[in-house]
Parts: structure tokens; sequence; C-alpha cells
């Protein structure tokens, strides 16, 4: 459904992605994972237009898509949910929902609400309240809610888990597991090496701005080099 | 007693407040997107210029001459805003300032503009709604009212029928698509792009539409002081409109509007004061910013009043 080829991306001078390669099949979860720095949000914020590459192809669908404007992308069907998560926070739950289906024009829009209610009731108990009121872990969930009211067939998740309790990530990661079996395709970037790992079908790890390896989520797991250095292996020092 | 609260210093006064009230829906557009452009001078004066030019030297009327002043700032708007809104925040407001001084510097030295000396004589509103009302038959006054202090007051109300037109649509506009567009642009932009509204577009909107508000302000106030030159539209001025805005506050149009009337009237109740006149004004900025950096009229302010008023008033 994706496929990136040779993406190189920078700030000025500085490049944050040296040519990656990567490929997300159409209903999949696949993840990207690597250190603070690594280039993961560059990556995400070239695909979804906030950065112009300098150089590579992002084809999703068959079309060439690197450089459109991030809105043109997201009528594509691509959907960011940032990292940071920019709940709009003197807006309303309701409201900041409405803006994430700002671009379509079916009549589905109120059943995607329903839906969405369906999957977070906590965000329809409290959908008068400013989105500054919510907590972290609902805040995530109303930016991944606000997403999918955009109908994405590609929802992009740059760190969901960030600055999360343990058990509301486990929430989280539920919740984007049921998207993808819903039938979204899903490209996740995480930090959180475990977790990401034991949802995803492909996995690719990234290091100061190349990939240095990639696989099915059990071959990542069992490498070596990633349990070292991501998973706490035997000869971490902490 | 009619007759004193229709003296034209008064009616004069007045009118200043209204022109000054239409500067501030010019910048609040602008900042309900986040973009502090401080251009609002540069605009006024084209349109100014403009609708002076089209009278004076094509005869164009003046009802069709201001709008098309308008248009004029919205033209150079449209040159000068795709560049400059590749800027954001402080680097904005230097590169809009900047312009503003550039379009003085120009007026300054054109042959068509008179240079420093300005441009006189320009079509008086005052007297062109005199001359409209002799014809109707209030050649003598009305009611012991002279013919000019009616006709002032029929300018005054031609300025509060716009002011209030533009409010309206200000306000419809708000909630509207387009105006939350406008809100998640300011909130944050990233997310805005994220939701999938074009953000550029948005912004381009709503920087001439600003700056064709203010130069319809530059054209009324030519055709009411009917002389104008490249003073009247320095830093200075910019500096006044957003002074409306960081006053009254810029998150609601009611607060530019009221910051516009508190600000045309303070100096003139000052005047008793006159030697310490903009020491008082100063002072009175830096308690604003000390006690409300938000500005007078805030959603807080207005959601304390509502509740307050027992959700009487619909906002």
């Amino acid at each position: 459904m994706l496929k990136i080829e040779g993406l190189v991306t920078g700030y000025g001078s500085i490049k944050a992605l040296k040519g990656i390669d990567l490929e997300v099949p159409a209903g999949s979860i696949v993840s990207l994972i690597g250190a603070n720095g690594a280039g993961k949000t560059t990556a995400m914020k070239s695909l979804s237009g906030l950065l112009k590459p300098e150089s590579g192809r992002i084809i999703y669908k068959g079309k060439q898509i690197q450089g459109l404007a991030p809105h043109k992308i997201v009528s594509l069907g691509i959907s960011l949910v940032p990292e940071g998560r920019n709940i709009l926070s003197q807006m309303t739950i309701l409201e900041n929902l409405e803006m994430g289906a700002y671009q379509r024009k079916d009549g589905q829009v109120a059943a995607d609400l329903r839906s969405v209610f369906n999957r977070f009731p906590v965000l329809e108990e409290r959908k008068n309240q400013l989105g500054g009121t919510l907590s972290g872990g609902q805040q995530q969930m109303l930016a991944i809610g606000r997403a999918m009211m955009a109908k994405p067939d590609l929802l992009l998740l740059d760190e969901p888990s960030m600055g999360l309790a343990p058990m509301v990530v486990a929430d989280i990661f539920k919740v984007i597991k049921e998207i993808n079996q819903e039938g979204a395709t899903v490209l996740l970037v995480e930090q959180n090496v475990r977790q990401a790992l034991k949802i995803a079908h492909y996995a690719y790890v990234l290091e100061t701005g190349k990939i240095v390896y990639n696989g099915t989520a059990e071959e990542v797991a069992a490498n070596p080099r990633v349990k070292e250095a991501y998973l706490g292996g035997s000869k971490t020092t902490v | 007693m009619i007759n004193s609260l229709l003296n034209p210093y008064y009616l004069q006064i007045g009118m200043f407040v209204l022109i000054n009230a239409i500067l501030g829906i010019s910048i609040y557009l602008t900042l309900a997107t986040g973009q502090l452009s401080l251009g609002n001078a540069g605009f006024m004066s084209i349109g100014a210029y403009s609708s002076a030019l089209l009278t004076i030297k094509l005869g164009l009327p003046v009802y069709l001459a201001i709008p098309t002043g308008g248009m004029a700032s919205v033209l150079i708007a449209l040159i000068i805003g795709f560049p400059a809104l590749r800027l954001n925040g402080l680097y904005l407001a230097i590169a809009t300032l900047g312009f503003g001084e550039v379009v003085r510097v120009i007026f300054l030295n054109l042959k068509i503009t008179n240079g420093a000396l300005g441009i006189s004589g320009i079509p008086s509103l005052n007297v062109l709604t005199g001359n409209v009302l002799s014809t109707l038959g209030f050649a003598d006054g009305f009611a012991g009212i002279s013919l000019q202090q009616i006709s002032n007051c029929a300018v005054l109300l031609i300025l509060l029928v716009i002011l209030v037109l533009l409010l309206f649509f200000t306000r419809r506009l708000g909630f509207s698509r387009v105006g939350r567009a406008f809100a998640a642009i300011k909130a944050d932009e990233t997310a805005a792009q994220a939701m999938g509204i074009n953000t550029t577009y948005f912004k381009i909107l709503a920087f001439i539409l600003g700056a064709f508000i203010a130069g319809v302000a530059g054209g009324l106030s030519a055709h009411l002081t009917f002389y104008i030159g490249p003073k009247d539209f320095d830093y200075h001025r910019t500096v006044e409109i957003l002074i409306f805005a960081v006053f009254g506050g810029s998150n609601l149009v009611w607060g530019p509007i009221l910051g516009a009337l508190l600000l045309t009237l303070l100096p003139e109740f000052l005047r008793a004061a006159s030697d310490y006149r903009m020491m008082i004004y100063g002072a009175i900025l830096v308690a604003m910013m000390a006690f409300r950096p938000l500005g007078l009229i805030s959603e807080e302010t207005v959601r304390f009043w509502r509740t307050k008023l027992g959700r009487r008033s619909s906002e």
C-alpha cells in the first residue's frame, strides 16, 4: 500500500533521514522503532507532507505523493496522529472530532462519530468539555479518534505511548490492534519497542537516519542487536 | 441641548471611533489565524490613496471608489501574502511592518500622490451627504439642527451601518467552516494540517480579508478628512491599530472594537491633562499588560458574564 524508496529529508544541511526504504503492505501493522533522534518523527512528517523530502519517492496506492501538501495527503486517505497529540485544547472534544472530518463531504460522518464514541466511551461522556481538560491517555484517545474521523486507509501513529502510564499504553495498543483488524493499515512509530513489536506484523529499526534492520516482528524481536539495544538484553548495564 | 451635543467636535470623534473600530475588525481577522501582521496601516493607505485618486483624477463616485480602494489592498495583499505568510510570529510582524514602511515611502516619492504634501481636496463624505440631503429638502436644516449637523449624523449612521455589516459578517464567518479552520490554525497549525486543513489557503484568506477591511477604512477616512498624507499611515498608526487588539483582547471580535472605542475616546478625555496625556495613556497600557494580558474581553469574560446573567444573552 505504501512504499518508500531512498527517502532523504533534512533540516538545512543536517540530514535526519539518509535514504530509507520501507514498505507497508495493505492491512498490516508496520512498526518503525528506534531511539531518540533516529529520525522516526522526521519520517512521519515527510509521509504526511509536514516536511518536504529532498529526494526519494513515497508511493501510495501506486501514486507518488512525496512533497504534496498535507491536506492533499489527508484527502488521499492518510491520517497522522502527531507526536505529542496536538489536541485543540480550547475546543471541545466534540469539536476536535468534527475537525478531524474537515474534508469529508459524504454523509457518513455521524456514523463514524458514533463508532469513535463506542470505541472510547469516555470521550462521549466528556464531549462538551474542552480538549485541554483531558488526561494524557484520554488526549491520545481523542487524537486517534480525530484521525479516524477522516476515515483513513492508512493511519500514521507517532509515538502514541509517549508520556503515558503503562496500563494506559496497553489500552492504546489494544485499540490500535482493533483499528487494524477493522481494516485500516497502520504505520506505528515507537520508542516502546516491546509493546510495538507485540502488535506489529513487520518492523524496521531506524538508527541515525538509516534502516539498520528489518523483518517480521518476531525476527526483529529475536535479533540479538535489537534485544541488546531496545529490549533490555543480557548485556545492558542499567 | 441637542445642538450642543451635535457639535462638530463630538461628531468628528464619533466618526474616528467608528473608523478605528473597523480597523479593529481588520486586525482581528488576521489575528484569527494567529498571524501577527502589522501591515494594516499600509493596506489602509493603499485604500485611502486609491480611493482619493480615483475620485479626483477619474471622477469615480465615492461609493464605488472606496470598495475599489479595498480591492486594491486585496491585490497587493495577494502579491505579498504568499511569500510573507511563509514566515511565522515575530518574523511576519517585522516583514509586514517593513511592508507598511515601503508603501509609505513609495507614496512619499510618487508624483501622482503629491509626495510629502499629500492629497487635499478629496471629495468629502459630509459635503456629498449634505448635497443629497439638501435635494431632499433639508437645505435649511431640520427642527433647529443645521444641514451640516444632519449630514454629519447621516455620515455617522453610514459608518455605523458599515461597521455593523462587517461585524455581522465576521461573526457569521467565525461560526462557519472557515471560522473553525481559522481557530484550528491559530490553536495549533500542525494539528490543523494533520486534520487536512489547507492552512496556506486560510491564512491568505484571513490576510486578504484584513487587507480589504483596512483598505475600506482607509478610503472612508480619506473622504472624511478630505486630506491625506504619508504621515497619516506611518508605523505609529500600525501600533495604534495593534493596541486596539492588545488592549481590548483579540480572541473575540468585540475585543478590538472595545479597544478602538476606549482608546479613541481616552485621549479626548485626557485632554484636560494634556501635558501628561501620553504618560497616562502609557501607564494604562502597562497596567493592562500586568493585570489583563489577554485584553479586556476574552472567552473567559464572556463565560463569566453569561453565567452571571443567568444565560440570558446568547453570547
